[in-house]
Parts: structure tokens; C-alpha cells; sequence
């Protein structure tokens, strides 16, 4: 999928949001470390996928007419094997199709289970005064209810990555706390890097979620993408 | 000409002020510029009402009915005429081929009335078209101390000025100036832009970043037209210069819409902050602080590392003057054992301390020798990367007042050291109850070049500040 395709699509069905699978593909053609994440359409596609993805997976409704995955029963976690994968699509094909009448249904994305890391947030959002702004926090808690997080405008240098990782006030977690490991901080900060990047290149994103980004003592993962582009 | 072939450069430095529209009886514009004329520059009044001319006449200043009859180009007006006739004023401004002009008028677009919107537009549309450098309207202008052009009769004129200074809010342009010279800091060039339709801060901040009299840049900014210009440079200024910026409004809800998480949490001073930081900026959020942070700057020597020597007069201002400068982040570390012994050798113990904080009014017992010989051996130690120095009104003002030079001798030996050292020396003096006598007597440190602040919080802060700057 090139980035021009992606964006066509999306135009051409009046969509302002990317679903999860484009966003995904698009960031990790630009380098931007994400779960790998495919789309089945039929309960065999996903059960072969599943297999392929290696188990646990999770399998998520892509559909542009239902938001809120979890809430409509469009999420299945923590899935075994092939039997439970097959019986997790019918479900949320049933689920979604009851919860929002007449729901477009792309399909179920199909991703493995990643291990839980330091979770992190790296996003973009188009400021109406200063443009692309890029932003870093520590996920969960931290940034829903401190609003722990930092800002730097796009394009990033080498050292704005490294300043909007240390000024967080969250920042010992990433060192490590309780004897955990400390986090792969050059590896957030490439993952920053990269996304700026992505932005910079392709002006048509207006907003962008990596929420959450597992960080692991060695490499991190985007587990979940969001890509707002400009209606036209 | 310290910028030469820049837009703003007959502007920033007049030799042909014209004042449009004053008015009796107390002729402010007028009289603000008097210091202009007196230096030697030359003054205009354009002004056709019958019965405001002999006010005019009287104070010396030749006044024309009509621009068009000033017989050279004006390199800065101040226009202060009912918003309806500005209009007509500006036409004549472009065809005098005047530089620039400050445009006191206001009742445009900040009414949010209609005639005052379209007023602002067809200013906008005349003064772009003719590429005039139009400074507000809706603002106090410039303030060029050296040049003695003014925005306030209490502004000082002054040819040592460090500092450039832009300010959205006419009172806070105006308010600084004072502060400031009232701190011992005088401004360079100095402009209110008020609704800035024509030029932004970024034009006058290019300026001040090039301009070589302007060592430090400082402004109060709410809100700039071109965010991305704002952004290129400040950054660029701020690989020149420090540049201080004090950012009004900062808790406006930020409430817009948005469909990620990122853009809920992107308020905009949270995304200014990070702006400001991304160009090396220094951030205040006030006047005090501002200021504060300048006198640093500009007085003290660079600062190098957190270690900082703490020298109080008292047992308990030694812990309260440390609790200030850790709270800030900085250390209250170990001496040398050198130190320790150097110390020891005359220092008293009983009712004092030698530890840092150092706690030594009683034995310094008013020596200027004594003095000086602990800022001598404070200053060699290796662990020590600054120090900062309680004077306590609340003993020494009866001392300082009843013994002839006891003051001045204070200040020459702080002074010597502050020249001798390599390391930033803050003094604190708290206003206690003599608030009046420390007001007095402030010029005194301010006229040596000492960095001179009220609390300890407030040094402690400026430090901070200057220190994150310079490790950057």
C-alpha cells in the first residue's frame, strides 16, 4: 500500500480516518516500529493469519462506521489458538453488525498479542498556529490524568527527540523502577524520529495516535495507530 | 546605523520624528519626544486645528497643517488621530516616503465592531500595498532610549542600553521600561505592536537579533500572526543572543475539535512551551521574573554547574535561604577540605557555621577584611560553581545608616569580587522593615553591576534559569 493509494481510498469513500491496518502498513514502510497487523475478511483468512501472526493474537472490527472498538464488542484479546480465533470472528462480526445497524464491515484485523512493555504515547496533531507538532508521553494514567506529555513542532532534530523524552516528569519510569529494566530510550526516540519524518513527508496527516507504544529493555512497538488526513 | 539596508533601520534610528495629532493641553506626545529635539533631532508636529498650534509653537516645535508640507522624509511618526482620519494620515505617510509609523489610535478590530474592523482592514490593505512599516495600531509605539524618542515622559533616556524589548500589551512595553531602569537595566529599542497588522514580533525580533547595541532580547507575547515564522526566528535569535520569553495568556482553554488523542491534549500553551524550548528560549511568566533573569544575565558571569555556596547572616536564614535554592533544583554541596581548613583557622564557630550554607555575621562582625577573605576562599573551591549572599536589612540598615561609608564599603568589596571571580555572584536583600531605605539605597548595588533580589526564592529562580539556558 503507498501512501497516494492509501490516501485516494480514504477520499474516495469520504474518510477523513485511516482504518487500523492502512495506518499500520503506512507507518512501518516509514520505518516507525508497529505490530504487524493484517485484514481477513473471511473466519479462514483470520484463523490462517492467526497462525502465521504465531499465538496469543488479538483481533479487532475494522469498520469506517464503528469508533469505539471495545464498546461494541469489536475486540477479542488474548487468543489461543485456531478454534478460539474463529469462534472471536463470528462474535465480533455478530456483535458489530448488531450494535450499529447496517455497519460497513472491512473486516477483522488480525495482529499477535504483543508482550505488555512501558507503555508510551507518541502522537501528532496539526496546531493552528504553529502546524505539525509532535508529542511524547507515558501512557495510561500519566498522560490521561497528568497530561504528563511534551511537544516539539515538526520537523524533530536529533536533540528535540532527546529533550521531549527527558523533560517528562514521568521520565525515572523509563529508567527503570523496582528493579525493573530500564526502557530502550534510543529506541523511542528513533520511533519519535521516524513519525516526524512521516509527517513531514506527507502534509495530508493531520493527526496521529501511536497509543500505546510498548517500550521493551531492548526495541519498542506500536500495538495500536490512528491517521486523521485533511479532507481534501 | 547598527542594521544597515534593514526595513526598520531609519526607524529604529530617527533622525526625523513627526507627531501627528497631538493635542493640548498637556501635548503627551509632544513632550514624551522632547528629549529627541533636545539631542538634536528634528521634531514635527503635524496638527490643522487652529487652536491646538500656539500650545504646539509654544513648546518649540515647528508644526505643519499639512504633511505634505514637511520639507524632508520622516523616519518615524507617531500617529495619534481619531481612527476615522488614520486612514488619510497613512495615505499621507506613504507619499512623505516616511520609514515607519506608531499608530496610537485605537477602535479597530479589538473593538469587534464592524466600523472598526473595516477601518483595520483598509489600513491593513493601504499599508501592505505600499510595503509601509506600520507599528500597531492600537499600541504605544517605540521606545528608542538613545535617540530620546519615548513612549512614556518617565521613561529614561539612556545610551547604554542592553536590552531589546518587544511587547504586545502597551502597558507591559511601558512597564518594563520602568522596572527595568529602576533595576539598573536600561533598554536599547523598545516596541508596543499592539494589533500588529502590518509588522509582527518577528519583524522587530529579526531587528533586535541583528542589532549590535541589543545584548539580551526579552518580550511579552500573546499571540503571533505567522506561527511558523515566529518559530524560524526566535530560533535563529536564539542561536545570536539570549532571548527571554514571557508568554501572556497562558491558561486560555484550549477546547477545539479534534479526533485523536494527541490533539486533545495539545493546549496551546503546552505546545508553545515545547516551541519555546525547541529554540532555546528562556520562558518566564512575569514581569519580576523577566527582569530577574536579566539582571543575571547581564551582570553576572556565565554560570557552569548546581554547586551553589550559600552565605547567610543568620542560623535561620541559612536554612531558609538553602530550602530556596533546592527547591530550585540547584545543590548546597560539601566544601573542599581545603576550604574547611582555610575556615577553620579563624572562623567562629559559636553562634556562626561554617558548614554550607555558611552562616557569618558573627564573624564577620562588620570587617570588610573578614569579608572579603571568606569570598576569596569560597571562590577557589572546586565544588562550589556559584555563590549567592544574604545582606540583611533587618541588622545592618542601623550600621549602614549611622556609620559613614559603612555601606559603600559593603559594596566596593562585593563589587571587587564580583570583578575578581569567575563565578556568578547573586546578593540577596530583603526589603524586611525598611522597605523604604532598600528601595533608596538599591541604586547603589545596581550603579556596580551587582545582581541585587528581594527573596531568596527569586534568586534562586533566576539562577535556574540562566543555568538550564546555558547548558543547553
Amino acid at each position: 500500500m503507498s501512501f497516494e493509494s492509501v490516501l485516494a481510498q480514504a477520499r474516495a469513500e469520504g474518510r477523513t480516518l485511516l482504518n487500523e491496518v492502512e495506518a499500520k502498513s503506512l507507518l512501518k514502510e516509514a520505518g516507525v516500529p508497529v505490530a504487524n497487523t493484517t485484514l481477513a475478511t473471511t473466519r479462514e483468512e483470520a484463523q490462517a493469519q492467526a497462525d502465521a501472526a504465531g499465538y496469543p493474537v488479538v483481533l479487532k472490527v475494522v469498520s469506517p462506521d464503528i469508533a469505539h472498538k471495545s464498546d461494541v464488542g469489536g475486540v477479542k484479546l488474548n487468543l489461543k489458538d485456531r478454534d478460539a480465533v474463529g469462534a472471536a470472528y463470528d462474535e465480533i462480526v455478530a456483535n458489530s453488525k448488531k450494535a450499529v445497524a447496517n455497519a460497513r464491515i472491512n473486516g477483522v484485523a488480525v495482529q499477535h498479542m504483543a508482550p505488555q512493555g512501558t507503555e508510551v504515547i507518541v502522537g501528532m496533531t496539526t496546531d493552528p498556529q504553529f502546524g505539525p507538532v509532535m508529542m511524547f508521553g507515558l501512557g495510561g494514567i500519566m498522560v490521561e490524568v497528568l497530561k504528563d506529555v511534551s511537544f516539539r513542532l515538526v520537523p524533530l532534530e536529533d536533540k528535540d527527540a532527546d529533550q521531549m523524552i527527558d523533560e517528562i516528569k514521568g521520565r525515572p519510569v523509563l529508567a527503570g523502577v523496582r528493579g525493573q529494566p530500564p526502557a530502550d530510550v534510543a529506541a523511542l526516540k528513533q520511533a519519535i524520529l521516524k513519525v516526524s519524518q512521516f509527517v513531514e513527508a506527507h502534509p495530508e496527516v493531520q493527526e496521529l495516535d501511536l497509543n500505546p507504544v510498548f517500550a521493551y529493555p531492548d526495541g519498542a512497538l506500536a500495538v495500536d495507530a490512528r491517521i486523521v488526513i485533511s479532507a481534501s | 546605523m547598527p542594521v544597515p539596508g534593514h526595513k526598520l533601520d531609519r526607524m529604529f534610528n530617527p533622525e526625523v520624528v513627526a507627531v501627528v495629532g497631538d493635542k493640548g493641553p498637556n501635548y503627551m506626545w509632544l513632550q514624551n519626544n522632547m528629549p529627541f529635539k533636545e539631542k538634536g533631532g528634528r521634531l514635527y508636529s503635524v496638527q490643522l486645528d487652529e487652536k491646538e498650534i500656539p500650545g504646539i509653537e509654544a513648546l518649540g516645535i515647528q508644526n505643519f497643517k499639512s504633511m505634505a508640507d514637511i520639507p524632508e522624509p520622516i523616519d518615524y511618526a507617531l500617529v495619534a488621530v481619531p481612527r476615522q482620519v488614520s486612514p488619510y494620515v497613512l495615505k499621507d505617510l506613504i507619499a512623505n516616503k516616511a520609514n515607519g509609523a506608531g499608530f496610537f489610535t485605537s477602535g479597530f478590530a479589538e473593538t469587534g465592531e464592524e466600523l472598526g474592523v473595516q477601518l483595520q482592514d483598509k489600513l491593513t490593505e493601504m499599508a501592505r500595498e505600499a510595503n509601509f512599516n506600520l507599528v500597531g495600531p492600537n499600541c504605544m509605539g517605540l521606545y528608542l532610549p538613545k535617540s530620546g524618542v519615548r513612549f512614556n515622559a518617565d521613561a529614561p533616556v539612556a545610551d547604554d542600553g542592553r536590552i531589546g524589548f518587544l511587547s504586545q500589551s502597551g502597558t507591559h512595553g511601558i512597564m518594563f521600561s520602568l522596572v527595568s531602569a529602576a533595576n539598573g537595566l536600561h533598554v536599547s529599542r523598545c516596541a508596543s505592536f499592539g494589533n500588529a497588522i502590518i509588522l509582527d514580533v518577528s519583524d522587530y525580533l529579526e531587528y533586535l537579533m541583528l542589532d549590535d547595541e541589543t545584548e539580551i532580547i526579552g518580550m511579552y507575547v500573546e499571540g503571533v500572526k505567522n506561527g511558523r515564522r515566529f518559530f524560524d526566528t526566535l530560533r535563529e535569535a536564539c542561536k545570536r543572543k539570549p532571548v527571554i520569553v514571557w508568554k501572556g495568556g497562558q491558561t486560555e482553554a484550549g477546547a477545539r475539535a479534534t479526533m485523536s488523542h494527541t490533539g486533545s491534549l495539545a493546549a496551546p500553551q503546552a505546545v508553545w512551551d515545547g516551541m519555546m524550548r525547541q529554540c532555546g528560549a528562556i520562558t518566564t511568566n512575569n514581569l519580576d521574573e523577566t527582569i530577574d533573569t536579566m539582571k543575571l544575565l547581564l551582570n553576572a558571569k556565565p554560570p557552569a554547574g548546581t554547586g551553589m555556596a550559600l552565605l547567610a547572616q543568620t542560623g535561620g536564614q541559612s536554612v531558609s535561604i538553602t530550602d530556596a535554592f533546592a527547591k530550585a533544583g540547584l545543590r548546597v554541596p560539601r566544601f573542599s577540605d581545603d576550604t574547611y581548613s582555610q575556615l577553620g583557622e579563624f572562623f567562629n564557630i559559636v553562634g556562626g557555621s561554617y558548614q554550607n550554607p555558611l552562616d557569618m555575621a558573627g564573624t564577620i562582625q562588620g570587617s570588610m577584611d573578614t569579608l572579603d577573605r571568606i569570598l576569596r576562599i569560597i571562590d577557589a573551591d572546586p565544588n562550589i560553581d556559584a555563590m549567592a549572599m544574604e545582606l540583611s536589612a533587618m541588622f545592618a540598615a542601623r550600621q549602614w545608616k549611622k556609620v559613614q561609608d559603612s555601606l559603600d564599603k559593603t559594596i566596593d568589596t562585593l563589587a571587587a569580587h564580583i570583578e575578581r571571580s569567575k563565578k556568578p555572584f547573586l546578593v540577596i536583600l530583603h526589603p524586611a522593615h525598611e522597605a523604604e531605605y532598600v528601595e533608596s539605597i538599591a541604586p547603589k548595588f545596581h550603579a556596580k553591576g551587582i545582581p541585587l533580589y528581594q527573596s531568596f526564592e527569586r534568586a534562586a529562580a533566576a539562577y535556574a534559569r540562566v543555568l538550564a539556558y546555558r547548558s543547553l
